[in-house]
């Protein structure tokens, strides 16, 4: 295993310069935003002396690359460095926002894999007859639905026309937990595309597996049933469908500001959101820091599932 | 005798095209029975029958019955039968999980495992607890093939059905793999061999059916069919592998006169080749004539494959020097001009996988002159029928694509396609291996008939079968462990070799026939 340990730490070292490109890029580009933190805080009456002593009280004087020095090496101290907009430790918004992105991601994920799983298998179980076709085109047809329209679609029917459900969560806080039916509809438009494209991914691996003949050989020896579909077929579809899945939780777990703006869900869309209008540099920048980090530990995550599941790619490498 | 499988009167039809017919057949415990023919024949089909398994879409009248219970199969391939994503231990558990139903829930588990751990030492697997935790791709092909058979042991099968098992194997490995069925064989399980190899199917059949075109055309106990089989005989040449023939090496060997007559075309310096950072070949000098043939002979991971590789510059991991004609030759295909290119050409084993199976064959084959000597498209089309005819293929059947030709004619068409680069040395890699017996003796002559009427031309010939090497090597090399450890004259080697691996070489492929 000596040559898993070394392939971690290669591929954990390339995230970290991935993640540190990825705050450098944001920075840059954060830079490059007419306007910044003084103009955003001065308000509707822009008098010039006020915004020069506001950027003064802030440090925005100073050149950008000292700036962005100071804020890396608190960074290694753990210090994520202090809001321009409020004062406040950039670190009480990522946990603040955290929460409930986390909450939403973990319900999500919790349905979708064996939603997904389940409906893929099924498909590949009987293709090309009538329940293949179903699931087929329901999927796709799902799919090509982006999810601010099928968010207002739910909202409309389920909350506005029928009033089961409320329409956004605005006033729970960020105890959502303590609402759930704040949850239910969010959680349905956050599952939509994922459930879809995971189902078509599972149940194309499905088809190639259920024909193989390592598949044929189980028959033949007596396994059948759920057990030859989970068990045997079902581990050499696993490698494409878990890729796409540490993307869709990477997407989930970064944020989803189409979701959380239409709910009105303070989770870490709506900080990204609110920090890039009012220009909060540090904020912007702890939020590429976490979203970075996300991204590499959930891809390399997933690299350590499809290696399991398709061990003789290691003989290739 | 006890029966334990009956087939009466199979025929098997596919769009109307009789794949079996008339079929029948008996089999008994503890028996070999062979079904043997060319491919095409019939025999997978009768054999799958076995397993109550048929193509797709086929009509099937007559009667296969099983008293014996169900049958194990082994495919040819073993290791395609075995789950790429789970330990082997997996599919072993489920199988013998469903044998021990009867037992009560909490001593399942103990039993299961027993089970297990008494197919694999039946099937001559050693050490079976680490086994069950390998994957596939960590096994060799024989711990696989035994690994599928410790399957069908497991399921109680009273009949195993072998498809090829010795197919593209070296002498030393079909002796093992023989040893093995014969073992089944004696604990009192119906083996059914299907076998295009007659030395296997001597050494190891009780019975033996020869089926040609869908039809049993002679049966009988394999005594009374041998020295070989009439229909075989009389219709198709033997074998060119065997020990009548190994001392009577004449013809190429006696072609050039004395050895070394040929100007000198390929030379190695010493090398050492390197998969990573293992070293997998270390040759001293060898020199390769005008007109010559050197067989480079050795065991599947001798690394005579990598030998190839490094002269035809697709494998540059190595620090030998080559010298085409005197002048250097570089070791990357990348660095090499085109005429250095055209001077050495490859032709590989799977000739269905060295052919774009989207585009006639013709038209892939008159590719070569096209890229590497300038030729013209029309001279080039003309020259490939020319010489594809001359090696036994019609104009029409190249102008079809790969996958309505058979091996043998793809690898027809594959040599064409590289003497179309008017090369100077020809590696053939194990081209006849995988074919059946009168395929690869067509081959073989096909070859012979090159080194004659093409002077110049030099071969490389890599095969684990001595067989092979004899019938048209002036020259043989024997690689054991990535080390040449003999090399000579063929009637030298073959006659009186000087290393022990070379005579027990020898041996086996004596043995076996």
């Amino acid at each position: 295993m000596t040559g898993l340990a070394s392939w971690t730490a290669r591929r954990l070292l390339l995230g970290a310069a991935q993640t540190a490109a990825v705050v450098l890029l944001v920075f840059a580009l954060t830079e490059a935003l007419p306007g910044d933190a003084a103009v955003a805080l001065a308000g509707d009456q822009p008098d010039p002396e006020r915004i020069a002593a506001v950027r003064k009280a802030l440090d925005l004087d100073r050149p950008a690359h000292e700036r962005l020095l100071e804020w890396a090496g608190g960074l290694l101290h753990g210090d994520f460095g202090t809001s321009l907009a409020s004062g406040r430790p950039v670190s009480t918004y990522l946990t603040g926002g955290f929460g409930p992105t986390l909450l939403l991601a973990s319900l999500t994920l919790v349905l979708l894999v064996p939603a997904g799983v389940g409906l893929g298998v099924l498909a590949a179980r009987h293709e090309g007859r009538f329940t293949d076709r179903l699931v087929s085109s329901v999927t796709l047809g799902v799919y090509a639905v982006p999810e601010f329209a099928f968010g207002v679609l739910l909202t409309t029917v389920f909350a506005l026309r029928l009033g089961w459900l409320p329409p956004t969560a605005v006033g729970y806080g960020t105890d959502l937990l303590a609402h759930p039916s704040a949850l239910v509809l969010p959680v349905l438009v956050l599952l939509s595309r994922p459930v879809c494209s995971l189902a078509r991914l599972v149940r194309a691996g499905m088809i190639d597996a259920l024909a193989s003949p390592y598949v044929a050989q189980a028959r033949r020896h007596g396994v059948t049933g759920a057990r030859l579909r989970y068990g045997h077929a079902l581990p050499n579809a696993i490698a494409p469908a878990a890729q796409q899945l540490a993307r869709t939780v990477d997407w989930l777990l970064c944020g989803v500001i189409v979701v959380e703006a239409l709910y009105v869900i303070p989770g870490l869309g709506t900080v990204l959101m609110n920090a890039v209008a009012e220009r909060d540099v540090p904020v912007v920048q702890g939020l590429a820091v976490v979203f970075g980090v996300t991204a590499v530990v959930l891809n390399l995550g997933a690299d350590l599932v499809v290696r399991r599941f398709a061990p003789r790619a290691e003989v290739a490498a | 005798m006890n029966a334990v499988a009956e087939i009466r009167d199979l025929r098997v039809e596919v769009d109307g095209r009789a794949l079996v017919d008339g079929v029948s057949l008996r089999v008994t415990a503890g028996k070999v029975t062979a079904l043997v023919g060319a491919s095409g024949s019939g025999k997978t089909t009768t054999g799958l029958a076995l397993l109550g398994e048929y193509p797709a879409g086929a009509r099937v009248t007559g009667e296969v019955r099983l008293p014996g219970g169900p049958a194990g199969y082994v495919p040819q391939h073993p290791g395609t039968a075995l789950n790429p994503a789970r330990r082997v231990g997996a599919l072993l558990r489920d199988i013998a999980r469903t044998r021990v139903r009867a037992l009560p829930r909490r001593e399942r588990r103990a039993a299961a495992h027993q089970r297990v751990l008494r197919a694999l030492s039946l099937a001559q697997l050693p050490d079976p607890e680490a086994v069950l935790r390998r994957y596939p791709h960590q096994l060799s092909g024989g711990q696989q093939q035994r690994v599928v058979l410790a399957q069908a042991l497991l399921l109680g099968a009273r009949l195993v059905v072998a498809d090829e098992p010795t197919t593209g194997q070296d002498a030393l490995t079909k002796q093992r793999i023989v040893d093995r069925f014969a073992a089944v064989a004696r604990q009192g399980i119906a083996v059914v061999l299907l076998s295009h190899d007659l030395d296997v199917v001597r050494a190891l059949a009780d019975e033996v059916l020869v089926l040609r075109d869908g039809r049993v055309v002679e049966s009988g106990p394999v005594d009374r069919l041998w020295p070989a089989p009439r229909r075989l005989r009389t219709a198709e040449p033997p074998a060119t592998d065997g020990p009548a023939e190994l001392p009577a090496v004449h013809g190429p060997a006696d072609r050039t006169g004395l050895p070394g007559a040929g100007r000198e075309v390929l030379r190695v310096g010493g090398l050492t080749a390197r998969h990573g950072r293992t070293t997998v070949l270390r040759t001293s000098a060898l020199t390769l004539r005008a007109g010559e043939c050197l067989a480079v002979v050795g065991r599947s991971g001798s690394g005579k494959t990598t030998l190839a590789r490094c002269l035809a510059g697709l494998h540059r991991g190595h620090d030998g020097e080559l010298l085409l004609d005197g002048a250097p030759l570089p070791r990357s295909l990348r660095d090499r001009t085109r005429a250095q290119l055209a001077a050495v050409q490859y032709v590989f084993q799977d000739a269905r996988a060295a052919f774009d199976e989207h585009r006639p064959v013709l038209a892939q084959v008159a590719r070569t002159a096209v890229r590497l000597r300038g030729a013209a498209e029309a001279d080039a089309l003309a020259e490939a029928v020319s010489t594809v005819t001359g090696l036994g293929l019609t104009e029409r059947q190249v102008r079809r694509r790969p996958a309505q030709l058979s091996g043998g004619e793809l690898q027809r068409a594959a040599l064409t396609r590289a003497l179309l680069a008017r090369p100077r040395v020809l590696i053939c890699d194990e081209i006849t291996s995988g074919l059946d017996t009168v395929t690869r003796r067509g081959i073989l002559d096909t070859l012979a008939g090159l080194l004659r009427d093409r002077r110049g031309l030099s071969l490389v010939l890599i095969t684990h079968d001595l067989g092979t090497a004899a019938a048209l090597a002036t020259r043989i090399a024997v690689l054991d462990g990535g080390e040449v450890v003999e090399e000579g004259p063929a009637r030298r080697v073959l006659t009186s070799p000087e290393h022990p691996f070379t005579a027990s070489l020898l041996e086996t492929s004596t043995r076996m026939t």
